[in-house]
């Protein structure tokens, strides 16, 4: 073979059969973390500090409170105490429920990234505790062990997900009859704006409660933030029909027939909008394409 | 070309268009290769290694780079159809990480898989705007069954007389000296018998699986001889060539039913699944021809020829309407047979194995390049000392034995070589066992070079 040597195997000297080869190729693919975006920001910081002024002095004041209540006797001592221990405690409900309905909406977070990188095993896990948050008089979604990742995706999309986005958008279509009502009726278009923004919020909200989140101050402020993210995208589709939509209602002449009522079925179809935007942030799986 | 596929044409590319419009592009890729050239293992890595950069994980850098880092998901889609069985990537995969792990069997039947690829718009509105979605359509099939394809246009006559020609030379005709008796003792008025038709086609049939199991040729046509597929050894399969001067009832059986097996293979394998082509890969075990001796090295190069002539060598309406392949990539698998600074070399060579494909493609308009990959990658570099000289290997574990060794692979030209160089005789280049794998494939599966082969293909197109 000119000159070089003849094709050969020469096999090792150890006896037994041999460990496959391994690349290290898991680890050399996996993807490149994001970034942690764990740190506070400035406007964050300065809120806890402000937060933990406030309750951290609000508590040493009522317990000098209480204390000096005491020195003037036992019975308005326990008197001061339980007002105190009432008000705080509720006070620390609220805050519990705050965390509570803002950590559900992380828990949608971790489900997509299971479902993204294919662990089944993390995204059962997820599925079986956010379908306990649901509401009740929803169906069951039975046992999910060893099902593979397609047929559970299919499975949680066909018994909840879709049924869900109906209702959400049945509530869409109910919050577009009342914003186009409000807003065809109203007198200001300053008031308009303000109907159509706490109508918008709520809505928002009724979405996220029928996907088992109860979001309060918090929690709607991070919903509301995803949802403007996601209706960029759900949005994006219907810029084209919009605009046609608004050419169409704004013309003159159908300005001439609806008066007012153009703006307001602009105002109205953005709340179906809206709900559509407000199930995809809170859908636990992705859409199915 | 005549109305009814001209038809066909105008419609896929008004569909095309149409698909184009609104971002809903389907590019329908031909993976085509001769028997054993590794087509099954090919689609294999290319949809696991799809699906995990789909989920962000970094398997086909050169195809994402290609894509602008603009894929968003990657999803195997529905069938759209129910009559052709769904290639199984899973169940190859669970394969090839089981212990012990199989290569997947020699591939019997059609199946099929649509990938889709959705990536984010080119624009610098591309955020905003929906993202395009890219059909990959994929198909599986028995190789043998491609080299039907030249046979399209051949009538039985001409096509005897080759056979005939091509069964007298070199070692074929070792292989075929039984069924060349039976020929020859057959008298010129054989009459029209079943029982010689069968016997003529059982020893045809086992003359050219010797020429392809003990001498590593290819070109061997008709395909369903050595791969019947489902439907098994049908009458449809029993002729044979038989010389210019047999004129009876038996050479006129032989005739129909060579018509009708064409037509057959037309109707159920060419016409469905090998009519319009976006892109084409063409694999080719190069090194598995090298190593089979001169006669099989140059056999595979003339079936290229063969098959590229009919798949890429589109006529002028057929470009115009959309329906050749706009780039044909040529690949020589099992390049991690190989070692690394050797590979370049096996591309080249595959250069002029394949110069006559070449030539069709580009002369039908086709972009043509050359490649070297393993859709899986079994091996690792290593050096053997030969003789008292170091010489550069790889190192596996063998799929039977279970033990590790060192192969040397001997000298791969970088063109045809001369004739001292096969003097060194016949060597079978040992089966490895896969290295270790996810069997759930969410890391994809180690390659080498597919990511680079992917992005010519149709990186453009993302």
């Amino acid at each position: 073979m000119s000159g070089a040597p003849p094709p050969r195997i020469i096999l090792d000297e150890a006896p037994g059969p041999a460990r496959r080869l391994d690349f290290g190729w898991d680890q050399a693919v996996a993807p490149a973390a994001p970034p942690s975006g764990r740190g506070w920001s400035s406007l964050a910081l300065a809120a806890a500090g402000a937060g933990v002024l406030i309750l951290g002095f609000a508590l040493l004041d009522a317990a000098n409170f209480v204390a000096a209540q005491f020195a003037r006797g036992t019975a308005p001592g326990l008197v001061t105490l339980a007002v105190a221990a009432a008000g705080f405690g509720l006070l620390g409900v609220a805050l519990l429920r705050e965390a509570r309905g803002y950590l559900a909406l992380r828990g949608v977070d971790r489900a997509r990234a299971a479902h993204a990188r294919g662990d089944v095993a993390a995204l059962r896990r997820e599925i079986a505790a956010w379908a306990e948050r649901l509401p009740p008089g929803r169906v069951s979604l039975g046992a999910l062990d060893e099902m593979p990742m397609d047929a559970l995706s299919a499975l949680v999309e066909a018994k909840l997900l879709a049924p869900l986005a109906q209702e959400a958008a049945a509530l869409g279509r109910a919050a577009a009859l009342q914003a186009f009502a409000v807003t065809a009726v109203s007198p200001s278009p300053g008031l308009d704006a303000a109907i159509f923004a706490w109508r918008g919020v709520r809505l928002v909200r009724q979405v996220a409660a029928l996907h088992g989140l109860r979001p309060g101050l918090a929690g709607t402020l991070a919903l509301l933030k995803r949802v403007a993210v996601d209706a960029g995208a759900v949005a994006a589709t219907d810029v084209a029909v919009d605009a046609v939509v608004r050419g169409l209602l704004s013309s003159p002449l159908a300005e001439h027939v609806a008066g007012e009522a153009a703006a307001a079925a602009v105002a109205a179809r953005r709340m179906i909008l809206l709900a559509r935007a407000a199930d995809e942030a809170c859908r636990i799986l992705p859409r199915p394409r | 070309m005549d109305p009814l596929a001209l038809l066909r044409g105008v419609l896929g590319t008004a569909e095309d268009a149409a698909r184009a419009l609104i971002g809903r592009e389907r590019l329908r890729l031909a993976v085509t290769g001769l028997s054993r050239a590794g087509k099954t293992v090919f689609l294999t890595s290319l949809i696991a290694n799809l699906l995990a950069a789909g989920r962000g994980a970094r398997t086909l850098p050169a195809l994402s780079e290609a894509a602008g880092g603009r894929i968003r998901r990657v999803f195997v889609v529905p069938a759209d159809t129910e009559t052709v069985p769904r290639f199984d990537p899973e169940a190859h995969l669970a394969a090839l990480a089981a212990d012990p792990p199989r290569w997947p069997e020699r591939t019997e039947d059609f199946s099929t898989l649509a990938i889709a690829l959705d990536v984010q718009r080119r624009t610098s509105l591309g955020g905003l705007l929906p993202e395009r979605r890219v059909t990959l359509d994929l198909i599986d099939y028995p190789g043998e069954w491609l080299l039907d394809l030249p046979l399209l246009g051949t009538g039985y006559a001409a096509w005897s007389a080759e056979t005939l020609a091509r069964l007298e030379r070199g070692s074929r005709a070792a292989a075929a000296a039984a069924f060349l008796d039976f020929v020859k003792g057959l008298p010129p008025e054989a009459p029209a018998e079943d029982a010689l038709a069968r016997r003529g086609y059982a020893l045809y049939r086992d003359a050219l699986r010797a020429c392809r199991d003990t001498h590593g040729l290819r070109f061997l046509q008709p395909g369903r001889f050595l791969n019947p597929g489902p439907r098994g050894e049908a009458p449809l399969l029993w002729f044979f060539p038989l010389p210019a001067t047999a004129r009876g009832g038996l050479a006129a059986l032989c005739a129909r039913r060579y018509a009708a097996y064409l037509e057959d293979q037309r109707a159920t394998f060419l016409d469905p699944f090998f009519t319009r082509f976006h892109r084409q890969v063409v694999l080719v075990d190069v090194l598995g021809a090298l190593h089979a001796g001169q006669e099989a090295f140059e056999d595979t190069a003339e079936a290229l020829a063969a098959i590229a002539g009919v798949i890429s060598g589109a006529t002028r309406v057929e470009r115009l309407l959309g329906a050749a392949p706009t780039r044909v990539a040529f690949a020589a698998t099992k390049a991690d047979h190989v070692p690394s600074r050797a590979r370049d070399a096996l591309a080249a060579l595959l250069a002029h194995l394949a110069q006559g494909a070449r030539g069709r493609a580009e002369a039908s308009g086709a972009a043509t390049a050359f490649h070297a990959l393993a859709a899986i990658r079994c091996t690792e570099d290593a050096v053997a000392t030969l003789e008292g000289q170091n010489v550069a290997a790889v190192r596996g574990v063998l799929l039977q034995e279970g033990r590790a060794a060192t192969i040397y692979p001997g000298e791969v030209p970088m063109r045809p070589p001369d004739p001292a160089f096969w003097q060194a005789g016949f060597f079978r280049m040992p089966e490895f066992r896969p290295p270790r794998l996810d069997p759930s494939g969410a890391a994809g599966v180690p390659h080498l070079g597919l990511d680079a082969l992917l992005a010519w293909l149709f990186g453009d197109a993302l």
